[in-house]
């Protein structure tokens, strides 16, 4: 008996008798489907993308459109020296947090995957600052990284050091908005490339080793190969997501001091919520977006040269 | 069969008669976009909420307003919806809900929003129009924004309508007065009064033994209270680190909240006042009146941030990066020898650990003016001009919050007797007596004799000590009715100036700039943000504002 495919049962199914051009009584049936996605992508995504695109045509005055300004807002944004130099801080801080997310997260997933007495407990609890929300680890590194008789200074100077100006001091005060975001995101890098560690086939990893590969060998020459694709799709995720860092900004430093850890999103939402300069907060919003088109843009196509190189391979 | 307006299917909503479904189906079908919905669903929230803050009955509030009855209630049915910032500015309106409602017939509901998004909502609700909330607490700087948008109802003819609960605007002391009018118009309604004063540890500077070493080191006696800014600066050097504190701990000099965002920037202002501002200068601080161009960098301005960095530099390198309460605790725990802030302090030093505080200075905490300078620039001359005696700058620097009524009220009336009833004098005074609701004293009758007409057995009732109390009042007294009142800013995009200079000023002190390049960049982000609201509308809302001709 030959097997049937899902494919196959699909176009038994739901598909056009034989011989009767596709487009006749397929079409309700699908649009039943496409439909919802269809007024989701309308209402959520094009729908929000024009009113900002209006929006970002307009100068505001006291929370009102005041006139219609054509490129101005755009403008601004290759002049504006306060924004230039906060891209440029911000692309420190993506390239800074995200790398020492992945190369700590997947350390520690390499450590945890394998048979050790606690390890399901331990996994949990290396997981948990994923599931606090942004703004609460925020204030709560505030609290850690409180310069008189805070924890950390407390355990600094007990160890004899001296205490640390964490929030006072521009660059220590990078630092700890830094320090944050890799304590929250590193247990996703974990999480995701455990899972994607556990999935590989370890026929291969014993045939290494019973070859007397080493350990690091094994890690260079095939763990890393067959998690590629996973590593690449954590490092888009987490690239996307660093560049539109607010909460962590709001609850510990509001940019500060000075502009020392003044981030792009924060800047954007500053701009609109407290400036009510909705048309130049709006203009931000598209250059972030193009930051992050252009960036997914170059990721996704290294992910997809990835996997057609497997996919070719396999043939 | 008419349709309801949205403000009855409000209504409906909070009374429970409609679900939040259906106030969704049936707001719609009336054609109300999404976000104004949002909004009335926001206000709905609160509506049951309980009072968060219960007063102690032994400082609560006397009852003023006599309960109604049938058609005697003026605005029976109709609701007042109050948004105020979830800070204890919000406890007198909790207070007084149960006797206003039973008063007028009239429902009371209190919509809190954090502060920093207290007037996001209240500008996003009048720039839609939706009329979501009658009325809101405002800072004094708000104002501009909000009459230039064409946002309040003036309250003028309403302070002398007998339907209302009575309150004089003259009970109001001259610096504050000015904060609740704008171009000829009243649309404030009294209640706080806010104004940076100068605290100082009483027990340290009255100690003989003390004082004869500054003296000895100095070469004159510690000044009680100091009048000069050069006298703080020794002052704070000469208290810095010395092992006064609780336990023998090293005390700071000084303790400032300059952390970006927590309104460092009133520091300055308050600070760099006397520098200039003075008998021959009396508005020129922000803009040249003519051209709308920033005077931020005068000499007098350099002078002053210079000499604040160099006071700074006494205090904890940890202050850069406090807020307000981080710096008030500071003070509280009897950790630094001087600082200068709002009445908050003054009221938070008698709050003891017995009363729930954290107070350990109750009783040594004395309050005086803003120190001054023997010399100003006048930006007018462009010269110094030297003074025989310390030139004392009064300011109103903060939020003087006070309540205003939107144009979209729907019950503007009825939110309007609310306010007048808070405005009343036995309840104001309680208010500021007791402190910890955030109501800082600025009335004729707050002060006792020979300044107003009040009574220092207010305050000690609500548990003040009695030299604290009589210190405190008689600063701020001086403080708002000083002939010479620092230039207050209330044009639109007041906060994006202000913020301009409270991240340079953190720049200066932080050691990311010299003081000069940042005043520099705050004149050049002054210029920017004129330009994009349009210079010459800001030039007729600063001239409004003013009074300029």
């Amino acid at each position: 008996m030959s097997e049937t495919t899902l494919t196959e049962t699909v176009a038994r199914d739901f598909g056009p008798p034989p011989g009767k051009p596709s487009r006749q009584k397929g079409d309700g049936t699908k649009w039943f489907f496409v439909g919802p996605a269809i007024i989701w992508i309308l209402l959520f995504t094009l729908f929000p993308l024009l009113y900002a695109m209006r929006t970002s045509f307009y100068a505001f005055r006291s929370g009102k459109m005041l006139r219609w300004v054509e490129f101005d807002n755009y403008r601004n944004l290759f002049s504006d020296e306060a924004l230039i130099a906060n891209l440029q801080r911000t692309i420190i801080y993506v390239i800074v947090v995200v790398a020492v997310e992945m190369v700590l997260g997947f350390l520690l997933a390499l450590l945890f995957n394998r048979q050790m007495r606690g390890v399901s407990s331990l996994r949990t609890i290396m997981v948990l600052p994923l599931f606090a929300s942004p703004i609460a680890l925020g204030y709560l590194g505030k609290t850690i990284f409180y310069e008189i008789d805070g924890p950390v200074n407390r355990a600094i100077e007990a160890l004899g050091g001296n205490a640390v100006p964490w929030l006072s001091n521009p660059t220590w005060a990078f630092v700890a908005i830094m320090v944050v975001d890799i304590w929250q995101w590193t247990p996703f890098v974990f999480l995701v490339s455990l899972a994607g560690l556990q999935g590989l086939p370890q026929d291969i990893t014993e045939a290494a080793e019973v070859d007397g590969a080493s350990a690091f060998q094994r890690l260079r020459s095939i763990t890393l190969p067959l998690m590629a694709p996973i590593l690449w799709l954590i490092l888009l995720l987490r690239t996307i997501d660093a560049f539109k860092v607010v909460d962590i900004v709001i609850s510990m430093t509001l940019g500060g001091p000075g502009r020392a850890t003044e981030l792009y999103g924060f800047y954007i939402f500053r701009t609109a919520r407290r400036f009510f300069n909705y048309g130049a907060a709006a203009a931000q919003g598209y250059l972030l977006l193009f930051i992050v088109m252009v960036l997914v843009s170059l990721l996704w196509s290294r992910i997809k040269n990835l996997y057609d190189t497997d996919e070719a391979e396999a043939r | 069969m008419t349709q309801p307006t949205v403000h009855e299917l409000y209504r409906a909503l909070i009374r429970g008669q409609l679900s939040r479904r259906q106030f969704i189906a049936k707001a719609t079908a009336l054609g109300i976009a999404a976000p104004s919905i949002g909004l009335f669903l926001k206000a709905a929230e609160v509506r049951a909420q309980e009072d968060p803050t219960p007063v102690p009955a032994d400082v609560a509030a006397p009852p003023v307003a006599t309960p109604c009855d049938g058609d005697g209630c003026l605005f029976a049915g109709q609701t007042v919806t109050f948004l105020m910032p979830n800070e204890t500015i919000q406890i007198p309106a909790f207070e007084v809900r149960d006797e206003f409602e039973a008063a007028t017939g009239a429902t009371l509901d209190i919509v809190l929003a954090a502060m920093n998004d207290t007037l996001p909502n209240l500008l996003q609700d009048m720039a839609n129009e939706t009329g979501a909330y009658d009325a809101s607490i405002i800072g004094a700087w708000w104002l501009g924004e909000l009459v230039e948008g064409d946002y309040l109802i003036p309250v003028d003819d309403w302070i002398t309508d007998e339907r209302f609960p009575q309150w004089s605007l003259d009970s109001v002391l001259p610096g504050l007065k000015n904060l609740m009018q704008y171009d000829g118009q009243t649309y404030a309604i009294a209640y706080d009064g806010d104004g940076q004063a100068f605290y100082y540890r009483r027990d340290l500077f009255t100690d003989p033994d003390i004082s004869a070493e500054f003296e000895a080191e100095y070469g004159y006696p510690i000044p009680d209270p100091p009048e000069l800014w050069d006298q703080v600066v020794d002052l704070a050097a000469f208290f810095n680190g010395r092992p006064l504190g609780p336990d023998g701990d090293p005390i700071s000099g000084i303790t400032m909240h300059l952390a970006v965002g927590q309104q460092a920037m009133f520091h300055f202002m308050s600070f760099s006042a006397p520098f200039v501002v003075g008998p021959d200068n009396t508005q020129l601080y922000w803009f040249d009146p003519e051209t709308m161009e920033p005077l931020i960098t005068s000499p007098g301005h350099v002078d002053a941030i210079n000499k604040l960095v160099e006071l700074a530099q006494y205090g904890p390198e940890a202050m850069m990066a406090w807020g307000l309460t981080e710096s008030w605790d500071y003070f509280l725990g009897g950790n630094a020898a001087m600082s200068y802030t709002w009445g908050d302090l003054g009221a938070l030093a008698q709050e003891t650990p017995e009363r729930g505080g954290k107070s350990q200075v109750k009783g040594v905490t004395k309050t005086a003016q803003i120190p001054g300078t023997m010399r100003y620039y006048n930006i007018a001359a462009g010269e110094y001009v030297d003074t025989e005696a310390p030139n004392i700058v009064g300011n109103t620097i903060g939020g003087s919050w006070a309540p205003v009524i939107s144009k979209f009220a729907g019950a503007p009336e009825a939110a309007y007797y609310l306010m007048a009833l808070m405005a009343t004098e036995p309840k104001s005074m309680a208010y500021a007596a007791r402190g910890f609701d955030g109501v800082d004293p600025g009335r004729t009758f707050h002060f006792p004799p020979p300044n107003g007409t009040g009574d220092i057995a207010a305050y000690v009732n609500a548990g003040w000590d009695e030299q604290d109390a009589l210190d405190y009042t008689d600063a701020y007294f001086k403080l708002f009715s000083n002939p010479l009142q620092f230039p207050y800013l209330r044009i639109p995009g007041t906060f994006e100036y202000w913020l301009a200079l409270d991240t340079h000023l953190s720049e200066a002190m932080t050691g990311q700039s010299s003081p000069e390049d940042a005043l520099s960049a705050t004149a050049s982000d002054f210029e920017e943000i004129t330009e994009r609201f349009g210079r010459d509308l800001q030039l007729e809302s600063y001239k409004r504002s003013f009074g300029f001709e």
